[in-house]
């Protein structure tokens, strides 16, 4: 009842964003016992229904900013918001997704996709709706029954994206969702990822290795240096919508995001 | 009996069949089984005296008067019971332990060496102190069969527990799933391969336990009929009653298996 009130006498800002993350800070110690900082003073705001990629070498923290945005993960220091209010206060729905689909393997597909209709409340007929819609809409039509050990990689990476929006999430928090993909399940998978985008305009985070998925997909791209990882570069992807892998490759202004995210990872030469 | 050993078991049983090859494997078991047979009853006619080894015709026959006169049944049915009692007992209380034992780490760390000390110990050498303290009757056997199976599924479940998907159980914590969604809807699942091992290695552990305390101070069941068989030199009878003990424990393995078959149908990635 309380949160109701509070909520209703907030004036509503435009200027609040979806998420803010203002000096994070936070480090891990070693088995060695030295203490290790992970990230050193980062701060991002993420406008409602904005689809923004981190890019960094490894280890830089990149993921871990997803684990505090989940809950998973306290920071040391600074302040982590979902819509001004803190993270661990928070009853807004964060839809995470690990680069492994972690789905039940005992339960079927429509099973799977369940566990976020029931933790989201959504029960009943509505829940079997629901369920069906999105199995369709991820072509997983004729695989209801099916278990995940008999799916492909991507069709398992299809379930645990159903799973996720069964859960209506108001952020996808996406951890390298299609890393262990061949390239080209990668591509159809971004382009499913886009549609979903496209159909619910959610805020997305999207850690990625992969430079050429993150300007293909992202309205911006964050880079972030090498561990204690901090912000090094904050790129605004203007290109048109809807966009087409292989119009995009042709486009230099394409090439010119690339080259620009390149240059600013500024990775040692034997790395590349 | 480590819980290594009955980790590897649970995926053993697990791969597929080989299909069309079943009918021939039963057909090789069962020559194997007439050739085992058979070499038993020719000892007997290579001059080898029954009052050592018996036969299998003398078995049989003992087994189908015992049939007849309704003993078989009542012995057989007396250690099924104290049998089954202890390894359903040992499964309602070590489960829940086990589960305790991951959930509760510190306190775990405290009783860890004192648990693994009563696991050590052979259980058997309680068999006279639980004549004293449960008496000759049934619950003294029931008793020896619990102590005997309980820690099968306490350590079973708790490393079971130990080898769950982190990644999964994060997904949930994101999702802010309640506590009873996560136990019921991934611990319990996941542990039902363990649970399934563990019921496969208690089976033949029940059975010792409710033998050994029938050896020691009883009035009836297999144990004591093998005891009573000895005592008058009557192998025929000891291995009749050693025929029955197997046949108890070869069904509660089928069962097990037409379990594991129900459940665990996943595991075959």
């Amino acid at each position: 009842m309380n949160i109701a009130i509070a909520a209703a006498r907030r004036p509503v800002l435009e200027a609040v964003p979806k998420v803010a993350l203002r000096d994070i800070r936070l480090s891990f110690t070693a088995p060695s016992g030295e203490t290790v900082p992970v990230l050193d003073g980062v701060s991002l705001a993420v406008p409602a229904g904005q689809f923004v990629s981190i890019v960094g070498p490894s280890g830089c923290g990149k993921s871990t900013l997803l684990r505090i945005l989940s809950g998973l993960v306290k920071p040391e220091g600074g302040h982590a918001e979902i819509d001004g209010s803190p993270i661990d206060k928070n009853n807004e729905r964060v839809g995470f997704m690990f680069q492994r689909d972690t789905l039940l393997p005992w339960a079927t597909v429509e099973d799977n996709i369940r566990i976020g209709t029931d933790l989201a409340g959504i029960k009943g007929d509505k829940a079997k709706s629901r369920i069906g819609e999105l199995i369709t809409f991820l072509r997983l039509d004729g695989f209801q029954k099916h278990r995940p050990h008999q799916l492909s990689g991507g069709m398992r990476q299809r379930v645990a994206l159903g799973r996720l929006m069964a859960y209506e999430p108001q952020i996808y928090l996406l951890d390298e969702p299609f890393g262990a993909l061949d390239s080209q399940t990668k591509a159809a998978m971004g382009r499913e990822l886009l549609k979903v985008w496209a159909a619910h305009k959610r805020s997305v985070l999207f850690v990625t290795h992969d430079i050429e998925e993150a300007v293909t997909l992202s309205d911006r791209v964050i880079v972030m240096s090498a561990r204690p990882g901090q912000i090094k570069r904050d790129v605004m992807i203007d290109l048109d919508r809807p966009r087409n892998g292989r119009d995009l490759r042709k486009d230099p202004r394409f090439a010119g995001y690339i080259e620009d995210i390149w240059a600013a990872l500024d990775l040692p030469p034997d790395v590349l | 009996m480590t819980t290594l050993e009955t980790h590897s078991i649970a995926i053993e049983k697990t791969r597929k069949p080989f299909f069309g090859q079943t009918a021939q494997l039963v057909r090789d078991r069962l020559i194997l089984f007439a050739i085992v047979l058979l070499l038993w009853q020719s000892a007997t006619w290579f001059g080898v005296d029954p009052l050592w080894i018996s036969s299998p015709s003398l078995v049989a026959q003992r087994l189908w008067q015992l049939g007849i006169s309704g003993q078989l049944q009542k012995h057989m049915q007396q250690t099924l019971t104290e049998a089954s009692l202890g390894l359903g007992l040992a499964f309602v209380v070590g489960v829940p332990i086990g589960m305790a034992m991951a959930r509760f780490k510190y306190a775990n760390a405290v009783a860890e060496p004192f648990i693994m000390a009563l696991y050590s110990l052979p259980r058997v050498a309680l068999a006279p102190l639980f004549i004293i303290w449960f008496g000759i009757d049934l619950l003294s056997k029931v008793m020896m069969s619990f102590s005997t199976v309980l820690f099968i599924f306490m350590l079973n479940v708790h490393e079971g527990l130990k080898t769950v998907d982190k990644d999964m159980l994060d997904l949930l914590r994101t999702m802010k799933a309640p506590r009873h969604y996560v136990v019921t809807k991934v611990l319990l699942p996941w542990l039902v391969p363990w649970i399934i091992a563990s019921l496969r290695i208690g089976i033949g552990l029940a059975l010792v336990g409710a033998v050994v305390a029938e050896l020691i101070g009883s009035s009836s069941g297999l144990g004591w009929y093998i005891e009573y068989s000895a005592g008058r030199l009557d192998t025929t009878g000891v291995f009749a009653g050693l025929v029955s003990l197997t046949f108890i424990a070869v069904v509660g393995n089928l069962l097990v298996a037409a379990l594991e078959r129900r459940f665990s149908s996943w595991r075959a990635s």
